[in-house]
């Protein structure tokens, strides 16, 4: 029943972004419970003798009282990461077939992937681009994180056309704290270029997760006439026939995708395809099953 | 194969729209937002897809459509022969019987020929015998009886109508659509100039039809007394006067001495000279009628071949003057005065005048009036307004002057407007008005000359629901007001008659007005004129009437004295055509009686022959080629004739839209379904 909640032509009726990342991943995370092949929840991990400056709240009264030594209880979830979510905004991700756009649903992507993060007190940081960084939000455990995060995503803009090139270098500086780093992108541009640009970002212990937004009238064009298409970033137009996009663009697409796909892992990055016209939960396994991979 | 109209075969180019249309949309496709074009190649086959045709089927049938429905225009024909093919055909004999076949022996000798038609059919020949005048009667139905056919032709009599050849081929186009074999029609006439229509095109034939004349005329030179212009009524004999023009076709000139014949006594003649081929007035003084109904005649000596245009006749009903009863409450003592001598020198002293006071008008008989004035009365005693309006009811005319007594009524007596209010034009103001508008052909209003110059300075508003308004001044209110009450009529006049409201009675119009308004209230104006040609109607009861004579009977006798209609006929007949000359005694359903003079038309006098190239032309319509339409006296019936394939082209434009429609259908039923799945998703 909850599934239908994850169908992002749904969650475009939901007024705002809380409440779809709400939404989402309590319906996802009440799912997984019937689920044999993860396991989530915040299991005590250990116990650590207390310094001077921790939080006092983290406290176990009950320990001290047995022993008068203090001790803080840790949990699983405390493991701290830090999830950097890149967002592409250029124009193409403007594209969409159906109710929502490949933006729109990267936004609810986003969205969820933040809120995620905050309930497992990851510090989740957002840098949104296109040919430039347009919006950057430091990563942080800090109350109101997931707020100033929703924020931002519900703030995104379509700017003009993608350049992995100049905001990842950009990036590189203020990326030191090893983390997992989620691009979101419908990837326009040739595989060789986006793994050489992106894949410097690993090299501080970074674990790169390419999400690879697409709609699914990019994978299989539905062509009756002939048409004038026009390039939604560099504004060309050119002449398509529907015979070329039913036999051909198919398969040069799928061709994209998987030097894509071979690249990406072939440089230690886990790469996803997502079809905006399926529900959100692919991309949130995946998401888990990398975090449950670093804890 | 040929078309009626092969013009229309243009728009069959409009097959290329569709083409041009299916051609251009898909050249100007607006582009479609695509996020990359990285895989995309340009290819010659994109453009070239542009180029062909979709749906090639539904195309096809659609270009069928238009094609079809440009031939359907275009008429399309394939001769086919109208010739039955064992070579049957339809025999029509058409015998003329108008007034001119009484010349010399043309009737007889037109039905010799008619019979030597008849004696040259086979046995088991169609044929029919019609008989030719005003209207065409057919005397038998198409038989083989030869012995009817003779008896037919034998039977008939010359008649008084005018004929009417195109009468005679509207009756055989009628009669050649409801037969399916050719017609050969033989017409035994004079063939008569006078009897060609108006306009050739209604002389023709239907192809199949073959005329064959047989001409019994010729140019003959004819007197004939043309016209007799007499009054109505005489009420005096001596002020009689009546004029009568005397006519020559193809004659040379003569003395003719013109007898005026009253009751079967000959009351005057004289001798007028009559130029060549022209007409001569000749006018009588004095006509001394007894008392009634008079039958008279005026003749010629011509010794001409149609002695039957020589005598000219006329009714004239003597009377004694009617009386007029006029009322007036001595409020408007020069409106009497200057209606009685309006009145009196108006004519032939047709009317007295007799004044009363609206007291005393209660004791009075109203029928014994020809009409009724009431002269700015105010309000009537109300037993009199009841014996008025009854009065009118059962034929009475009524004429009423408004003036400043009729300002305080709410109604116009017996007209029965609202009366709204009075208007007077002052020197501050219009100072008068005048008639703008005014229907010259009312005949109250003939010789009024619009009543130029008058001008009328008080005048009471009257609606007009249920009247016609006559006259109406420059205000736009009525000044004449007309309305029908059963039988009876009553006129309204929304001034006064004498010269304080307004100055009619010193202009020169007032005279004819009141003359005219006389004649028109009292008798003798508008009734149906009583000196009429043959196949002239004579009107026995009002159409629109429902009064309480719609059941009373009217009365017809003949000539000869005869009674003409059936009881049926009598009680119901709204009219009766005078089919032969004499003297016909009329009553109509309201008690009117007359005698009406019916006279034949003198058309038929002039006895000129049709030329021969216009009979030539008429032939030749009946003829599938015209060019051989001259060359044979009759054409032939295996000649073949138009047949139209409209109809067939109809039925196989209907299969085709139907068709159209369910292929159509097919090729639209995807998207509709996307449409509804869309619904539902949405949903």
């Amino acid at each position: 029943m909850l599934q239908r909640f994850l169908d992002p032509a749904v969650l475009a009726g939901l007024s705002g972004l809380d409440l779809v990342a709400h939404t989402v991943v309590d319906g996802f995370i009440a799912g997984l419970h019937r689920s044999p092949d993860f396991g989530f929840s915040q299991e005590f991990a250990e116990y650590r003798a207390y310094n001077p400056g921790d939080d006092l709240r983290h406290v176990d009264w009950n320990v001290f009282a047995r022993t008068e030594r203090m001790y803080l209880k840790r949990y699983r979830g405390e493991t701290n990461c830090q999830v950097t979510i890149l967002l592409d905004a250029s124009r193409s991700m403007k594209f969409g077939s159906h109710r929502i756009d490949k933006l729109e649903y990267t936004r609810f992507l986003a969205a969820c992937l933040a809120y995620m993060a905050g309930l497992q007190r990851d510090a989740a940081g957002l840098i949104v681009f296109d040919d430039e960084v347009r919006n950057f939000v430091v990563p942080s455990t800090r109350q109101g994180q997931l707020a100033r995060l929703l924020h931002a995503i519900d703030k995104v803009q379509v700017g003009v056309r993608t350049d992995y090139s100049r905001p990842f270098a950009h990036l590189r500086q203020f990326l030191h704290r090893r983390g997992l780093i989620v691009l979101l992108s419908d990837f326009w541009e040739q595989p060789e270029e986006i793994i050489k640009t992106i894949a410097p970002l690993r090299y501080h212990g970074n674990e790169l997760v390419l999400f690879h937004v697409l709609d699914p009238e990019e994978i299989r064009p539905k062509l009756r006439d002939p048409v004038l298409l026009e390039d939604l970033e560099s504004g060309a137009t050119l002449e398509v026939s529907p015979d070329y996009a039913t036999h051909e663009y198919p398969g040069k697409m799928d061709a994209h995708v998987e030097d894509l796909r071979t690249r990406a892992q072939g440089a230690g990055l886990d790469y996803f395809l997502i079809d905006t016209s399926r529900p959100l939960d692919n991309a949130l396994r995946e998401y888990l099953a990398i975090r449950k991979g670093r804890m | 194969m040929g078309f009626f109209a092969p013009w229309f075969l243009a728009g069959a180019v409009a097959v290329g729209l569709p083409i041009w249309l299916h051609l251009l949309k898909r050249h100007k496709t607006d582009p479609k937002l695509f996020p990359s074009l990285m895989f995309f190649e340009y290819r010659e086959v994109s453009s070239m897809k542009h180029r062909r045709l979709e749906h090639l089927l539904l195309f096809a049938l659609r270009a069928a459509m238009l094609i079809l429905l440009a031939l359907l225009f275009a008429s399309p024909f394939i001769r086919r022969s109208n010739a039955a093919p064992d070579g049957k055909k339809i025999t029509v004999v058409a015998i003329d019987r108008s007034f001119s076949m009484r010349t010399g022996d043309r009737f007889a000798r037109a039905k010799d020929e008619a019979l030597k038609v008849l004696a040259n059919l086979r046995p088991g020949d169609q044929a029919q015998v019609i008989a030719l005048g005003g209207t065409v009667q057919a005397l038998t139905q198409i038989i083989t009886d030869a012995a009817e056919l003779r008896a037919a032709v034998a039977a008939l009599q010359p008649g008084d109508s005018r004929g009417s050849f195109g009468e005679l081929a509207r009756y055989l186009r009628t009669l050649s659509e409801g037969q399916k074999l050719p017609l050969e029609v033989h017409l035994a006439s004079d063939l008569q100039k006078s009897g060609m229509p108006p306009g050739f095109t209604d002389l023709r034939l239907d192809a199949g039809t073959t005329l064959i004349l047989h001409s019994v005329g010729g140019t003959v030179p004819n007197w004939t007394v043309e016209n007799v212009v007499a009054p109505r009524r005489i009420y005096d004999p001596k002020r009689v006067r009546m004029q009568a023009t005397i006519a020559g076709f193809g004659t040379p000139a003569a003395k003719r001495t013109v007898t005026l014949v009253l009751n079967s006594r000959v009351s005057q003649t004289k001798t007028v000279d009559v130029p060549e081929n022209g007409r001569a007035p000749v006018e009588f003084v004095g006509l001394d009628a007894p008392y009634g109904f008079s039958r008279g005649e005026v003749r010629i000596d011509s010794a001409d071949m149609l002695p039957g245009d020589d005598h000219f006749f006329f009714s004239v009903e003597r009377a004694d003057p009617r009386k007029v009863l006029f009322l007036d409450d001595g409020r408007h003592p020069r409106a009497e005065l200057y209606f009685r001598a309006a009145l009196d020198s108006s004519g032939d002293g047709a009317f007295q005048m007799e004044t009363l006071r609206p007291e005393v008008a209660s004791a009075a008989t109203l029928s014994n009036y020809a009409f009724i004035v009431l002269s700015d009365v105010g309000s009537l005693p109300s037993g009199f307004n009841d014996a008025l309006e009854r009065y009118v009811t059962t034929g009475g005319s009524v004429l009423v002057a408004l003036g400043p007594a009729a300002a305080v009524l709410p109604r116009v007596p017996v007209l029965d407007e609202a009366i709204q209010t009075s208007n007077y034009a002052g020197r501050e103001g219009d100072r008068f008005l005048s008639v703008t508008d005014l229907d010259a052909g009312h005949p109250a209003m003939r010789s009024v000359d619009r009543f130029s110059g008058v001008k009328f300075y008080q005048t009471i508003h009257v609606t007009s629901s249920k009247s016609r308004v006559v006259a109406k001044l420059n205000d736009q209110t009525p000044l004449v007001l007309e309305r029908s009450i059963g039988e009876g009529k009553v006129l309204a006049f929304t001034s006064t008659f004498d010269n304080v409201s307004n100055d009619l009675p010193i202009h020169a119009a007032w005279v004819p007005f009141v003359a005219q308004a006389a004649l028109y209230l009292g008798g003798g104006g508008a009734e149906q004129p009583v000196n009429l040609p043959v196949d002239s109607y004579v009107e026995l009861r009002a159409v629109a009437n429902t009064g309480n004579n719609s059941g009373a009977a009217a009365e017809v006798l003949d000539p000869d004295g005869k009674r003409v209609l059936s009881f049926a006929e009598a009680v119901k007949a709204n009219n009766f055509a005078l089919n032969r000359e004499g003297f016909f005694e009329i009553k109509t359903a309201s008690g009117r009686r007359s005698v009406i003079a019916a006279h034949a038309d003198r058309r038929e006098s002039d006895l000129a022959p049709i030329p021969k190239e216009t009979l030539d032309l008429w032939k030749g319509t009946g003829m599938l080629d015209p060019a051989t339409a001259g060359a044979a006296s009759g054409g032939d019936p295996a000649d073949p004739k138009p047949w139209g394939l409209w109809p067939y082209i109809l039925l196989l434009l209907l299969g085709v839209a139907v068709a159209e429609s369910v292929v159509a259908s097919g090729y639209l039923r995807p998207a509709i379904q996307e449409r509804v799945g869309l619904k539902k998703e949405a949903a």
